[in-house]
Order: C-alpha cells, then structure tokens, then sequence
C-alpha cells in the first residue's frame, strides 16, 4: 500500500461565478447608492449610514440569500448584515475613542511630562514643562493599595459562595450583586463623612477605602464565576487521595481557576483605575509628588484630567488628553504584567532522562 | 509481585444509607477478603456505587448523607474514633467513573499529587512514578513524555493514569466506580489485565455493569437491588462462578442473563 500526499481540498469553498458576483454586486451597490445619495442631496452622512445603507444593505443582501439559497438563505444573510454592521459600528466607536486618545494625547507625551510633577504648572504654560509623575504614582499606590485589600477579600468571598454549604450563600450572593450597582460617588461620600466625623485629613488610604467597595462586588462575582466552572470531579479526586480540604483548594481547585481569577483582578482594576469622584473627595489633589499615601493628598490620573478639561485654554486640554493617554498605556502595562506573570507554567515537553527500561 | 504493600480485609455490617429522609441502602453485609477482587453487579439506582463510596468514607461528602453500620479495615472501623477520613481515604484508594486527572498537572506531577496532596514524604520520584505507571501498565506509552500535561492523554490512558495515581499512594483497598465505562475495548482489556496484576497485592472492590468484566476479573460477585420504591440491598453474594452458573435466587438468576436490568 503505498501514500502520496495530497494538496488540502476543500469543496465546500469551490468557487461560483454567478454567486460571486451576485454578492459582490450586494455588497458595493449600498455603499454606493449612500455615498451618491450623500453627495447630490447633501444628506447628512453619518444619518444616511443608519436610513439608508442599513436597510438598503439588508434588502441587497435578503434578496441574494433569498436567489442563492431560497428562505433559509434570506435569513442567513440578514444574520451576517446585522452582525456585521453593528459590530463594525461599536468598533469604530472605540476606535474613534482611542484614536483621538492617541491622536490628542501623543502631542503631550514625552519623558518630561512622565516624569515630572505639577508644581507651578498653571493652564496656559507651555507643554515643555511639568507633568503627570506625581498623577502616575497616586494613581498606582491607591490602586494598588485597594488591589492588595480587594482581591484577597473578593476570592476569600467566591471561595465561599462556591465551596460551602452555608445557608448565609444566598444572602452574601445577593448583597454583593447589589453593592455592585454602588454609585461612587456615594462610596466616596462614604469615607469621606468618615474623614469628618473623626477628623482625619484627605489621603491616599481613604482614596483606598473609597475604591475598595467598588472593586470587591466585581472581583467576587468573576471570581466566583471562574471557580464554578472547575469540575466537582476535580475536588472528589483529590479528597479520594487522602488531601485535607485546603490541600484539594490550593494545589488543585485554585490553579484550575487561575486564568479566570486573574480575569476578576484585571476587571476589578479597570472598574476602579479610572474612578475620578470619589478620588477628588477623599484624596483631594496634589500638584507636588508625594509618596506617602497615609498622609496628605495625593494627585491621580483622572482627577489630574478632571481639573485640566475644567479650564478652557488648549494646552490645558493637551495636558488633559495626554494623562489620558498615559492611563490608557498604564491599563495596558498593568493588563499585559498580570496575563504574562499568570500565565500557566508552560509544561516542558522534552523527554525526561530514565534509566533503560528492564 | 510487590512485597512492601500489605493487602487488607475489608468488611460491611448492617450498612444502611440516607439522603435526606430517602433511604436508598439497608443492611448490606458484605466480605472483602484480602487479595480478592469483588464485582459488585446489579441494575442502575440500586445503590451498588453509593454503596461503594461508604467504603472509603466519600459518601459523607454529600451534604443529606446519612449513614448507618460499619465498615472494618482489618477489624478496625473506619467511622470510629481512631479513624479520620483522610486517613481512610489514604488506605482505601479510589478510582472514579470518569477519568479525573488534574489538568494543570504533567503526568508525573499526578503521580507524585496524592503524596503531596496528603502531606506525605516522597523519597524517590523518579521510581515512584515508574514503579505506579508500570503497574497501571500505561508505563510504555508516557515514559517519554512525563512533562506533559495529563490532559493530553486520551480516555483510556487518562483512566489509567488515574489508576496509577492511585497506586501511588500504596493502598491496602483499592475501590473502582466502573472505571471502564468511558472507555473502548481495548483500554477496557488493558485495564482488567491491570486490575488480575493488582490483586495480588491489594484487595479490590469493582462496581461494574459489565457482566462478562464482572466474570473475567472478579472472584467473588455481590449482586445489588432494588425494588420499586424500597432501599436497594444485597440479593445474593457469593463466588463470581457460582454467581453466574448456579445462582440461588430466581432474580440473580433472571439478572445475571439478561432478562432485566
């Protein structure tokens, strides 16, 4: 018996000339017709993508299904119109966010402005001097701070919506859904009738505080969505071969669940990372740098670019745009650290040395 | 064949089991004596695997188990005050239905898993995991490639990794929920093989709906039933051979060749 290779067939993709065509025709002729229409009767544009491309797109494409493929092909190629056209219009709409984002912040952005603090910046200096540093460090001590206490905490409470038997499940389930719909301004409002009733001052920590009840729901609910999809199995596995229940829980139950616990950190942290007002009541803001956020205010990334888009002059607006931009990138890094350092140890696949077998 | 286990009796008096108010069990006073492989038969819902699960203390996981009677590891009972679960569970090993390896282990890491996992001293890794794959008789198929993830194995391989596992741990009984009925006809083969090799250094208790696994593997066969409505029990116990050739009960008679169930 002998083989000979065989180039890859697939013949569900033969080409048809005739259909080809058909949707190629359905595809251009919408677009088409919009941009004619546009501009010999001066319609507004963006109105004439929703009036008259949607539909005419619809209709072009309904009527080739409806030819290629009778009824069931009518209602396949609304399906794939629909779908494509509105997820094409969320991603330009994020697109268009982060483009001008980019396009407005890079003008700000240098090592200068990364680096340096606000001191004697006013609205209308110049874009060589001062900077976000300070706004960098509030923003990465208070989240922090509120990650260290939150995250813990939040899996300590999916741990035991998911793993006991408690008859309280029902009732922390529901309080936690329901902190989640927690405005923050009222949690800021919180920590700061704290601040004064005791008679403390605005520092980093009450920002912490502040932020804390807005991080926990998410990071419980994720949480515990990750851990319910590891299978029972798993737990009985482990109890069979004689493992204490906090052995079955470290070694086996948490490691399955990693890649979605850390998906409850990195939601929980963009939830919070780009809160502004309960930050400008607890914090307060700070033009110098400080590193001490158990004292004195602090500044952050948001209420830096709160207080920069409050004045009207255009290199306070840069200087807004660019913070932007920089909690943007730090979303990103702090994205990027947290999937690299959580990532599955990669098993080595090469043969381990053995002895002859006997 | 391997001298430094040491194979026990282990024995069921007046077993009866709950869920909730539901009785599903009653009095079940079964035999396993040491190096013998039992077959426990009988039709689905009768209690053969809850049963089973009594045996090395899993049962009470459930959180409406309830339970009655006890059960002997060499004349010492396993619900008693000298014992705890984990300890039981260390002596009595387990293989479930379903292959259950741990996914974000490599194949040798779920070898080593149940001495690490029970917090027990692992002296030599490398013959350990030989020694438990070679008698699962998986060794030859994953010998050169012990880092991979368990996952990556098929059905039956994983089955028998589950089984090495097991055996790993040194068990006196190893206790088997139809450990073949995810798998083809050759991993079955391999592992009733496995199963004859086994027996001559522990004690076995098989749950099977197989009959002729039940025939070609067990010594001894215990046939489970029950009726409409009424705990599940033990009809007929006795040796596989009699069992299947000269039952005494019309039932184990009608069972054992296909007339229901």
């Amino acid at each position: 018996m002998s083989f000979a290779p065989r180039p890859l067939v697939q013949p569900w993709k033969r080409a048809n000339n005739a259909r080809t065509f058909l949707i190629l025709l359905a595809s251009v002729m919408p677009a088409v017709i919009t941009a004619l229409a546009v501009l010999l009767t001066g319609f507004d544009a963006n109105l004439a993508v929703i009036v008259v491309f949607l539909p005419l797109q619809i209709v072009a494409a309904g009527l080739v299904g409806l030819r290629a493929f009778g009824k069931r092909g009518f209602g396949d190629a609304l399906l794939v119109v629909v779908t494509i056209f509105f997820s094409a219009f969320v991603l330009v709409l994020l697109l268009s966010v982060f483009l001008s984002v980019i396009t407005e912040g890079s003008k700000a952005i240098s090592l200068q402005f990364l680096t340096q603090n606000n001191i004697y910046i006013s609205n209308t200096t110049s874009l060589d001097y001062g900077g976000v540093g300070n706004a960098i460090l509030g923003t990465i001590l208070i989240v922090g701070i509120t990650t260290v206490l939150a995250v813990p905490l939040g899996i300590a409470m999916a741990v035991y919506l998911t793993q006991s038997q408690s008859k309280l499940r029902g009732m922390v389930r529901t309080v936690t859904q329901a902190l989640s719909g927690l405005p923050s301004v009222v949690s800021g409002l919180f920590v700061l009738s704290i601040i004064v009733t005791f008679g403390f001052s605005k520092s980093g920590i009450f920002g912490s505080l502040a932020l804390f009840p807005l991080m926990l729901p998410t990071v419980a609910r994720v949480a515990e969505e990750a851990l319910k999809l590891v299978p029972a199995d798993l737990r009985l596995a482990a109890l069979a071969l004689g493992a204490p229940n906090y052995k079955a829980f470290f070694q086996v139950i948490l490691p399955a669940a990693k890649s979605g616990l850390i998906t409850a950190l990195l939601l929980g942290l963009a939830r919070v990372i780009g809160e502004t007002a309960p930050l400008l009541l607890t914090v307060n803001v700070n033009n110098g740098t400080s590193w001490d956020p158990f004292n004195g205010p602090m500044e952050t990334l948001p209420a830096y670019v709160y207080g920069y888009l409050s004045s009207s002059f255009s290199s306070a607006h840069q200087r807004a745009w660019g913070a932007g931009l920089v909690l943007l990138i730090l979303v990103g890094v702090l994205f990027g650290l947290a999937r690299f350092l959580g990532r599955a140890k990669s098993l080595k696949s090469k043969p381990t040395k053995q002895k002859a077998s006997k | 064949m391997n001298s430094l286990t040491k194979a026990s009796t282990l024995s069921s008096e007046d077993i009866s089991v709950w869920f909730g108010q539901r009785q599903v069990l009653s009095d079940v006073n079964l035999t396993f004596p040491a190096n013998k492989v039992t077959a426990l038969i009988g039709p689905s819902g009768c209690g053969k695997s809850t049963f089973l699960r009594t045996l090395n203390r899993m049962h009470e996981l459930i959180p409406s188990a309830g339970l009655s009677g006890s059960v002997f590891l060499d004349g010492e009972d396993i619900y008693g005050q000298d014992f705890d679960a984990v300890t039981v569970r260390i002596k009595i090993g387990m293989v479930f239905q379903k292959p259950n390896p741990f996914p974000t282990m490599s194949i040798k890491d779920n070898i080593l898993s149940g001495l690490r996992l029970s917090g027990r001293k692992i002296g030599n890794a490398e013959e350990l995991v030989e020694t438990s794959l070679r008698r699962a008789s998986i060794w030859n198929e994953v010998k050169d490639r012990l880092n991979d993830q368990a996952i990556s194995l098929s059905g039956g391989q994983q089955q028998r990794l589950c089984i090495a596992r097991s055996l790993a741990m040194d068990p006196e009984v190893l206790l088997m929920d139809e450990p073949c009925s995810a798998l083809d006809p050759g991993s079955t083969r391999r592992i009733e093989e496995t199963i004859k090799e086994l027996s001559s250094s522990m004690t076995i208790v098989i749950v099977t709906h197989n009959m002729q696994q039940a025939q070609r593997v067990s010594d001894q066969t215990a046939f489970f039933l029950a009726d409409d409505n009424t705990p599940g029990g033990v009809v007929e116990f006795g040796d596989t051979e009699q069992i299947f050739n000269g039952p005494i009960d019309q039932r184990t008679n009608d069972y054992v060749n296909g007339h229901f169930g």
